[in-house]
């Protein structure tokens, strides 16, 4: 009996991965802390587990660190824009509440929670095969950084795909549901790409101490780094 | 009536009803397969829906009659079966290993089973939560034990064709010297052995109502890299080395170690001719 609350939200997950409609819209319009809660909790040890895998190379406390900054990442960009994204949503023409918003962008991470928590296996496996890190391993450190890459930015694609099918129910339009999408995906890349500035390193690097935070970490942004590298690529 | 089977009524000519080989194994083709169109619902044939019992009737089952064990995976309790899978699994990778390990003998007889069983085992695990998640994304509706039933029926598969062409192996390797052709070889017959074991994979999901393939078929990429790595990671299988594995600063991608290789046979075939 008490495994009955466990077996109806691995259900719920199985429903909303398969991105079966109903089972996803009831949750959205029926806004519960239970389901909240087992989606921030899926998507913090999904992603806690993928970060543990992603430091493992460096060391194993730079996995330990990984597997703290890496949720603590996806929680403070939805919390952070959670406000933003709650009014953008009906400004741009879905009349989702604040905790609606929230609850359906905590959806889609959850989905890449599940994605990159199952696939940190084949990630841990990865690394343990590769050869260690060191100052001359620079192919090895591209392929393994690249890999992150790929693997990250699929699971963010096949969950934003299941938020833009719920929000195109939701709102019975394909562009209102897009436009809405796009928004959110702008603000939380915004904030997100910062966010990841500052919690560097994740993979880290055999010429730095392992550390959870670099020391310039509060230095500059994200933002002026990209543009002092272009400006350094075209005018050297 | 399929592209396997022109005969609409399923039974062979001139094989009496009920005798083996009368009913060929039906498999849909791949690419082509959706939940309700070309392939008819498991169980509604009576010999689809008889239970299978023991090793011998899973081997039986899996060879000539994979939509009965599908079927059997999907009823409540598919445990027995499961577990008369992996056993099959283990046994007929542990037989190949011998076979593999005759090759060098000495410690690889006992060696190279274990590694092969052991091998095959920790890249089925690895790899099964990631099967689960892209199944489901694909609209799949099997339960996380159903799925590890099809990954059981696809091991037991491709470790009972591996059996299937041990006496040729072994024929070879008693014939040859070389490391690098006994491991293409081994290579290549594990190769088809895992298409035929994908093959009941990919059907088996089509019958838990998949709307696209596309998630499973990239998690066949990973599962063929990860099995090939492994054979990197726990060499030697056919050769001979100091070690029982190779140390932690000899770690190296898959890739780079069939280069070695390939560099190292160029080598030994041009210091031959030379010393001809």
């Amino acid at each position: 009996m008490e495994f009955e609350p466990l077996t109806q939200g691995f259900r719920h997950i199985g429903a909303v991965l398969r991105g079966e409609p109903k089972p996803v819209d009831d949750c959205v319009r029926r806004w519960s802390v239970g389901t909240t809660v087992l989606y921030v909790a899926l998507t913090v040890l999904g992603t806690a587990v993928y970060g543990a895998a992603m430091g493992w190379w460096r060391s194993p406390l730079q996995a330990c660190f990984t597997a703290i900054k890496f949720p603590l990442i996806i929680l403070l960009t939805t919390l952070g824009n959670g406000l933003l994204n709650g009014m953008l949503a009906p400004l741009l023409g879905i009349n989702l509440s604040f905790r609606q918003s929230l609850q359906a962008i905590l959806m889609s991470f959850m989905i890449s929670g599940a994605i990159l928590g199952s696939v940190s296996p084949v990630i841990f496996y990865l690394v343990w095969n590769a050869p260690q890190m060191t100052a001359h391993a620079t192919g090895v450190y591209a392929f393994i950084q690249l890999t992150q890459v790929v693997v990250v930015a699929f699971a963010g694609v096949v969950a934003n795909l299941r938020l833009e099918q719920l929000l195109q129910r939701v709102s019975g339009s394909a562009t209102i549901s897009r436009r809405v999408l796009y928004a959110w995906l702008a603000g939380n890349l915004f904030l997100g790409s910062q966010l990841s500035w500052i919690l560097r390193p994740f993979i880290g690097s055999p010429e730095m101490r392992v550390e959870f935070l670099r020391k310039t970490a509060f230095d500059g942004n994200f933002y002026e780094t990209v543009f002092r590298a272009l400006r350094h690529l075209f005018s050297p | 009536m399929s592209d396997q089977n022109p005969n609409p009524s399923g039974q062979v000519p001139g094989f009496p009803a009920g005798t083996p080989g009368a009913n060929p194994p039906v498999i849909p083709p791949i690419g082509q397969m959706t939940p309700t169109g070309n392939s008819p619902t498991l169980g509604v044939s009576p010999a689809e829906r008889a239970p299978i019992s023991g090793v011998v009737g899973a081997i039986e089952a899996i060879l000539r009659q994979p939509r009965r064990v599908m079927f059997c995976l999907k009823e409540p309790n598919p445990g027995g079966l499961i577990t008369a899978l992996l056993a099959i699994a283990i046994t007929c990778s542990l037989v190949y290993g011998i076979i593999v390990g005759t090759f060098s003998g000495a410690e690889q007889l006992w060696a190279a089973p274990v590694k092969i069983a052991v091998g095959l085992m920790i890249s089925t695990l690895i790899c099964l939560p990631s099967l689960y998640i892209f199944s489901c994304l694909g609209g799949s509706q099997a339960r996380l034990v159903e799925v590890f039933g099809l990954v059981a029926g696809l091991l037991a598969l491709m470790t009972v064709l591996l059996i299937g062409f041990a006496p040729v192996a072994w024929v070879f390797s008693q014939s040859t010297k070389s490391v690098f052709a006994m491991g293409i070889l081994h290579l290549a017959f594990w190769l088809v052995a895992t298409i035929f074991g994908l093959r009941f994979l990919l059907a088996g999901f089509t019958h838990f109502n998949a709307k696209s393939f596309a998630g499973v078929q990239v998690w066949v990429v990973v599962f063929l890299l990860v099995a090939m790595q492994m054979t990197t990671a726990l060499r030697p299988i056919v050769g001979r080395a100091n070690s029982f594995l190779p140390a932690a600063s000899d770690k190296k991608f898959f890739v780079n170690h069939w280069m070695d290789c390939i560099d190292a046979e160029t080598n030994n075939v041009r210091q031959s001719a030379e010393a001809r």
